[in-house]
């Protein structure tokens, strides 16, 4: 470090010592630093700035016994409560290991960047990762629209990534061809549409379905598709399909043609603040309907807004809210951070168990041999268990928990997954 | 036939929110002859301010409102008096106001997102959520205070306008800011005046809306709809104002019962582009060709 | 810093760059003010992948193609509201950004709002830096030549442009679509370069943020925009920390320009040989007034208002 520093301000005094000849050419004395005009400072700054930014320092992956791991996801912008604490959860988990000794007897070293809900700095982000900071796989992001444009330069940069809650089936694998570098430890949109048009149709024994979706939300249009293939597969009938686009915050043109559609379930696959909207104002048209969504609903928001409404709806869920794993995890964030889990913090829980999984079975810090090690990866997280399919390096066979809301609360149902 | 009535109402319902916001942005409008994109963010802390007050301060419903407007007025004053007035006073190109609007309304959006932060919050049940039954049909409680709101705001402002002292002289300064300070009008007075008004409709706005759904910081995002309804309705016109959001909402709701919820914006776009095919002064505009 | 993490950044540089330089043609030197700029950018990008993946062109055929489509676009919107007063032409292009959002989150051929992933990428810092260069090249020319004063003067005085014999609807249409295929082919180069296109992408802060560049650079200079873009494209990364106050800085610094300085960093002046020659002169000769055809930006005392 000291050594950067020095280097810098040889080539800072190097700049100045250049431009005190060449722009004075005439009498180099006469003048000086001092009456160095404006324009010429700027000129300078700029020199010295571009000298800095090429001579700095380079890092390395694991110095002194740290490892270094990074972590992309969204800290501003509307989901920047589910970014905070993914953040969180993989931070906490990482100090819990490095109080236990470390990774192979290396510490932690969290590295986390904000990709300010753009695709294009989820890319840099992944750049400086790793190519600066050189760390040895990459958790995170939490929106496909993020996942699937850093695959690129994964695989030039050869550092494997574990989304979050990324679920388009495109996060992996794309044109039948599965992406070397990318895993991730959530079930995908296909997934749980099924598991919602299943449970409704198999289990709630529904017939008449409608469904509400926001047009421009990809999470929102893959539930949407899969939910109806799977729900008229089954003979079920879907009965209405409307649209909304993020942003509005009344439903009732929507809600109350669904409601002359007159069916036993709305599928609502969206998140909490639609979610609580658009079920107020469908009671408030006096739609008697069974709602149903997925894993944006769980939230203690939701709750709040809209309690009576979303009495007695389904949510398709990643895990058991109540299950001891998750309880035990949920009390330690609590204690640490003062404040509740989102949903995100636990696939965080399981993407960072996963990694240090890797790690010990590869019992290496390359990033390659960490992404041959995920390839094969075989645990039990708090979100159930996660095997990693080498063909579509996403988690096979992952249960979903289907949650009911009864008087304000999350009660577990069932661990189910479709037929 | 119920379905067409109740969609009716819920077009007239969105409608007045959009109506509510409109009045406000038109008036600035009509007066200034420049469109304040900081409406929106003016609605918003509105919105928030009503929030505070009912929830934190445990005001009575009328006493938060009141309050809600009253700040809000206080800072669409300060926005004209930063943001506009320099401005203003060097009689500065048009293109300076729009982005001078901009910048304030990124800054009040992404203040309130830094200190508050971004996720949004729910007002406290003022009114019972359940509707009044008509027969097969629902109407909002809120959506009657709503419309009823923007009807007296519109009829109170035309009646201030044409028919008091003041009213003649906020005329007198949107025909021809210079006459008017010839003729003895104190300018400067009458634009904080009209900005003073249309924050306090911005406040009222931003509390039934924060009442109606919730509170947000970009929840001045939707004022967009009420740019475009203002000029469905003519800019510049206050009743045009009114009827062409009242139009909006019901078309676009007519849209998405009968045709096509996944394209609605898309077509209130082209119907915006056909109005200014055909008649590009509005329903009820006047001359609007730029005088330069 | 590591060299690829700074060609990342580079990359981005080119590419905002190449947005800005035709949105700089538009408000700054036109005075037309845009809100859906990333509209054009999206038909742009969709564009140019269509024309490469699906036709089969190849890459800076594809992008061109991507350019002339957004170009085409923007006509009809400029025929209808360019005549009428600038807020009108405002409303339009807002409506416009968030309407073409919604076409491309339906059409379900071009992903959808899931997006069209499996793009190559095929964007380089070198083909960047090509196109950005070339885009410079052209403005400069473009603003220096007659056309170019008479934009300026329809930005300055309309009224008087008119009076002078200037058909004012004609160049700020040609204005509009010349910024709309500057657009078209940063979008291009968007979707070449993260080989995925999402029309969340597009969202009107991406607009704004393009707009802020021109401000912030300076109404009415090409150097300007170029250092604006350059700037505030690699400022952000050096100041992650600062990430949730950006955007409020951002607010309060536009009006401060616009109330202080409205000729932005470079004042309507341009950086050019002669300025570097008189740069590097013994001190106290240099520095008056601006180089260049384009100057003469000091917009602030006049112009009359109506």
């Amino acid at each position: 470090m000291r050594d950067f520093l020095d280097l810098n301000w040889i080539g800072l005094y190097n700049v100045a010592k250049v431009m005190r000849v060449y722009g004075t050419r005439q009498s180099i004395w006469e003048v000086g630093v001092l009456s160095m005009n404006f324009r010429r400072s700027v000129i300078l700054t700029l020199a010295a700035t571009a000298c800095l930014l090429l001579t700095s320092s380079v890092g390395f992956a694991s110095l002194g016994g740290t490892v270094k791991l990074g972590w992309i996801g969204s800290l501003t912008g509307d989901q920047a409560v589910w970014g905070q604490c993914e953040l969180n959860t993989v931070k906490m988990l990482a100090e819990e290991i490095n109080a236990a000794g470390g990774l192979l007897g290396a510490k932690i070293q969290v590295i986390g960047y904000d990709t300010r809900g753009d695709a294009m700095e989820a890319v840099n982000a992944v750049r400086r990762l790793t190519s600066q900071d050189k760390v040895v796989t990459i958790i995170g992001p939490n929106t496909s629209g993020h996942a699937i444009p850093i695959s690129s330069v994964l695989e030039e940069m050869k550092v494997p990534d574990i989304a979050t809650v990324a679920t388009n089936p495109k996060v992996t694998v794309v044109d039948g061809k599965v992406k070397p570098f990318n895993f991730r430890v959530c079930f995908i949109d296909p997934y749980q549409g099924a598991v919602a048009a299943g449970y409704a149709y198999d289990v709630l024994k529904f017939r008449k379905a409608a469904v509400l979706y926001d047009v421009a939300d990809d999470y929102s249009q893959g539930l949407t598709e899969f939910f109806i293939s799977t729900f008229t597969q089954k003979g079920g009938q879907i009965v209405a399909k409307e649209a909304f686009k993020f942003g509005d915050s009344d439903f009732r043109p929507q809600l109350s043609k669904i409601k002359a559609a007159n069916p036993e379930v709305i599928f609502m696959p969206y998140f909490f603040k639609e979610v609580a909207l658009s079920a107020n104002q469908a009671r408030e048209l006096g739609i008697k309907a069974t709602l149903m969504g997925g894993d944006g609903w769980p939230s203690e928001v939701l709750i709040e807004m809209a309690a009576d409404a979303v009495n007695g709806s389904y949510v398709v869920n990643h895990l058991d809210f109540d299950d001891p794993d998750v309880a035990d995890f949920k009390a330690r964030y609590t204690k640490k951070y003062g404040l509740a889990v989102e949903l995100n913090g636990f696939l965080a829980h399981d993407a960072f168990l996963v990694f240090v999984d890797a790690v010990k079975r590869a019992n290496s810090f390359n990033p390659v041999a960490i992404r041959d090690a995920i390839e094969t990866t075989k645990i039990k997280g708090i979100t159930g268990n996660i095997n990693i399919d080498k063909n579509t390096h996403n988690p096979e066979g992952k249960d979903a928990a289907i949650i009911k809301i009864v008087n304000g609360n999350y009660v577990f149902q069932q661990k189910y997954s479709p037929k | 036939m119920a379905q067409l009535i109740q969609q009716l109402i819920n077009g007239v319902s969105i409608g007045s929110v959009y109506a509510l916001m409109a009045v406000g942005y038109s008036l600035v409008y009509s007066i200034m002859n420049f469109s304040n994109f900081a409406h929106g963010g003016v609605i918003m802390v509105g919105s928030y301010l009503g929030f505070y007050l009912l929830k934190a301060a445990k005001l009575p419903f009328p006493t938060a409102l009141a309050g809600a407007a009253l700040g809000a007025a206080l800072l669409a004053v300060i926005v004209e008096r930063i943001a506009y007035r320099p401005l203003r006073t060097r009689s500065a190109p048009f293109l300076y106001f729009i982005i001078s609007a901009m910048g304030a309304s990124m800054f009040i959006e992404n203040f309130v997102v830094a200190t508050i932060g971004p996720t949004f919050k729910t007002y406290p049940a003022v009114f019972s959520r359940m509707p009044f039954e008509i027969g097969p049909l629902y109407v909002g409680r809120i959506d009657v205070l709503i419309f009823v709101t923007a009807a007296v705001c519109l009829i109170g402002l035309v009646y201030f306008i044409d028919r008091t002292k003041l009213g003649k002289a906020v005329q007198a300064t949107s025909f021809n800011q210079r006459a008017a300070s010839l003729m003895g009008v104190n300018t400067g007075l009458v634009v904080t005046l009209v900005f003073a008004i249309g924050g306090l409709l911005a406040g009222v706005a931003g509390v039934l809306f924060g009442m109606k759904y919730t509170v947000y910081p970009q929840m001045g995002g939707i004022t967009i709809k009420s740019f475009i309804a203002a000029v469905f309705g003519g800019l510049g016109s206050l009743p045009g104002a009114v009827i062409g959001s009242l139009l909006l909402g019901v078309i676009e709701t007519m849209v998405s019962g009968y045709f096509s919820s996944n394209y609605r914006d898309l077509i209130s776009f082209t119907l915006l582009i056909a109005v200014l095919v055909f008649r590009p002064i509005g329903l009820m505009g006047k001359v609007t060709e730029e005088k330069a | 810093m590591n060299w690829f993490y700074i060609k990342g950044i580079l990359i981005l540089c080119g590419i905002n760059l190449t947005a800005v330089l035709g949105l700089s043609l538009l408000t700054g030197f036109t005075g037309l003010f845009s809100f859906g700029h990333a509209g054009f950018m999206a038909v742009g990008g969709y564009a140019a992948v269509w024309a490469g993946l699906r036709m089969g062109l190849p890459f800076p055929v594809a992008l061109l193609a991507g350019g002339l489509v957004a170009g085409i676009v923007s006509l009809p919107i400029g025929r209808l509201t360019l005549n009428l007063k600038g807020d009108y032409f405002c409303i339009a292009t807002l409506g416009f950004g968030e309407a073409i959002r919604l076409v491309l989150d339906n059409v379900q051929t071009f992903g959808g709002a899931r997006g069209w992933a499996g793009i190559p990428v095929t964007t380089t810092l070198f083909n960047v830096t090509l196109a950005a260069a070339l885009g410079t090249f052209v403005m400069v020319r473009l603003v220096h030549s007659r056309h170019g004063r008479n934009m300026i003067a329809i930005r300055e005085e309309e009224l008087a442009a008119r009076t002078v014999g200037i058909n004012a609807l004609k160049y700020k249409m040609m204005s509009l679509f010349i910024s709309a295929v500057y657009a078209g082919v940063a979008g291009g180069l968007q979707a070449y370069y993260l080989g995925f296109l999402q029309p969340k992408m597009f969202s009107m802060t991406r607009s704004t943020e393009l707009t802020i560049m021109v401000i912030f650079g300076g109404i009415g200079s090409i150097s300007g925009t170029v250092l604006g873009s350059i700037l505030l494209t690699a400022l952000p990364e050096l100041l992650r920390a600062f990430a949730l106050w950006r955007l409020v800085v951002y607010g309060a610094s536009v009006i401060f320009i616009m109330i202080s300085r409205p000729e932005g960093l470079m004042g309507g002046k341009e950086i050019s040989i002669a300025w570097f020659r008189r740069l590097l002169r013994p001190v106290g000769v240099g520095g008056a007034g601006g180089s260049g055809g384009a100057g003469g930006a000091g917009a602030g005392g006049r112009g009359v208002r109506q």
